[in-house]
């Protein structure tokens, strides 16, 4: 079932990448303040230069196959920005983001496709938009898998928005855990499920780790990164501070953050 | 993986999700069918009862030119009304993976189309065969049903981004949709439009696309056809050029705003 078709070694390519936003959300998220705001000032609501944030600022690294890298940052300082940029979810302002082979974001685990369906529905569902290039029968049998090992029992066939939280993600988790790619971006996806099955699949999720040809991940808990990864990028205002080994990059998160050494 | 295969990849997803849209809308019975449908099929028969029989509008076949419409007047409004905070309500799942919200859209539409397409078939086999008009038009119903649901995905996809930024569209979209209603239209002929403002009213772009399916039903003649439908063609080529143009420009800060 493993999907790694690449046989270079260079998965994911980042060159200069820069992304800049339009800040006008701030100024009005409602066609009201943006109706008010044109006919009180035409002249300026038209011709006044939009004012840009730097989300990433000239962030330059290469992913290679083996790689398990683990992205560290405070909040805002642009991890998720740079994942999305890797997934083709965003596009660059400037510089360039190129990939070789599957690349399979994940940036959340408690999720439903259609609420009022069933678990098992809401796992068909989110499995054929993870993995649509499987066959129905492929697909169906990755599914199955999963469920067993979600171990919900009768809660399968109870609609989803019954479900708790903890419910939700154990569905989730073993769902997307299910099959290996070549680029797995993983971004917090260890939150989320209750503490008797977070060792459960944070088991399945190493071993997927293991079988996927890099991947990405995000975390706020340093252990995750130690036990995960074997490269430590650190963003910081936007900017890429530190791409190397995994111990010299906590010290230096722990030194950005304040905390003491690890 | 090249263009194709995407595609087709794409095509299966929104497929799957129309299936399992309507089965979550028909609460997968018989009833929740009936009940999805009726609501349409109720505001044809009042209307068509006010307008015939108590208005007394003078109108040969007035049911039959009212069917063609109001009913796809119903599609097309409810589609702005269910798709345009579409995005929002499904910001998880976009948020969560990369999924093109395009698929999203588009399985939400057909979902409706399939429930108004039924809608519209219940009432229009019963009524063609009462008040007998000719069936010359039938066959190029389904080029403007096409062209219909093409038009719509270009409004809805335009107005679902906007609602990413501009939080109060689906608010604003209730009242101009039931400002047009009375100014387009569709329970009355353009005839009935004082002439120096009819060139106005009839400009109403998706009184162009709703009008091909009227003609198909109602009245047909050919000639009449090619002209209505090479204007709905060109309403929704624009739709889709600006939706697609919008897209591409706000991609993203669309992620960010949702």
């Amino acid at each position: 079932m493993n999907s790694i078709s690449i046989s270079e070694s260079s998965i994911a390519k980042v060159s200069n990448l820069k992304l800049a936003y339009n800040m006008d959300f701030y100024e009005a998220n409602n066609l009201r303040d943006f109706f008010i705001k044109g006919v009180r000032a035409p002249i300026d609501f038209l011709l006044k230069p939009k004012e840009k944030f730097l989300a990433l600022d000239d962030i330059s690294f290469e992913v290679k196959r083996g790689d398990r890298i683990g992205i560290l940052g405070i909040n805002g300082s642009g991890k998720t920005t740079l994942c999305r940029c890797l997934s083709g979810m965003l596009v660059p302002s400037e510089g360039s983001v190129e990939t070789h082979g599957e690349v399979r974001p994940i940036f959340n685990t408690t999720i439903s496709v259609l609420p009022e369906l069933t678990g098992r529905e809401n796992a068909e569902m989110l499995a054929l938009l993870l993995f649509p290039d499987l066959t129905p029968e492929e697909r169906q049998s990755l599914v199955n898998e999963g469920l067993a090992f979600a171990e919900l029992g009768d809660f399968l066939d109870v609609p989803f928005k019954s479900y708790s939280r903890g419910m939700q993600a154990r569905l989730c988790l073993s769902v997307i855990t299910a099959r290996p790619c070549d680029l797995l971006i993983l971004d917090e996806v260890f939150e989320g499920a209750d503490l008797s099955f977070q060792k459960k699949i944070s088991k399945r999720t190493l071993s997927m780790i293991e079988d996927s040809g890099a991947v990405v991940l995000v975390s706020h808990f340093p252990e995750h990164i130690k036990l995960s990864c074997n490269r430590v990028l650190i963003i910081d205002k936007s900017k890429l501070v530190f791409d190397g080994d995994v111990d010299k990059g906590l010290n230096l998160y722990n030194k950005i953050t304040g905390l003491s050494q690890v | 993986m090249n263009q194709r295969i995407f595609q087709r990849l794409y095509w299966e997803q929104v497929k799957n999700l129309t299936v399992a849209n309507m089965k979550s809308r028909y609460r997968k019975t018989f009833a929740g069918f009936l009940w999805v449908v009726m609501s349409p099929i109720l505001i044809y028969s009042v209307q068509s009862l006010v307008f015939k029989h108590f208005l007394k509008i003078a109108i040969p076949n007035y049911s039959l030119f009212l069917l063609g419409g109001i009913l796809p007047w119903i599609f097309v409004t409810t589609s702005i009304e269910m798709c345009t905070p579409l995005f929002l309500t499904t910001r998880d799942v976009l948020l969560g993976f990369k999924i093109n919200p395009l698929v999203i859209l588009l399985s939400q539409l057909l979902d409706n189309f399939f429930n108004f397409l039924f809608a519209f078939l219940i009432l229009l086999i019963p009524t063609w065969i009462f008040f007998g008009e000719n069936i010359q038009g039938l066959p190029y119903l389904i080029f403007a049903l096409i062209n219909l649901v093409l038009g719509v995905t270009g409004v809805t996809w335009i107005l679902s981004i906007l609602q990413v930024f501009y939080r109060d569209t689906r608010f604003v979209l209730p009242f101009i949709t039931n400002v047009a209603l009375f100014l387009t239209p569709i329970f009355y002929p353009p005839e009935f439009v004082p002439e120096n403002i009819r060139a106005i009213i009839v400009l109403n772009p998706l009184y162009i696309l709703i009008l091909p399916v009227r003609t198909c039903i109602y009245n047909f003649g050919s000639s009449e056809f090619l002209n209505q439908i090479l204007a709905a063609n060109f309403v929704t080529a624009s739709s889709l050029l600006i939706a697609f143009y919008y897209w591409r420009k706000k991609r993203n800060e669309f992620y960010i705003h949702l």
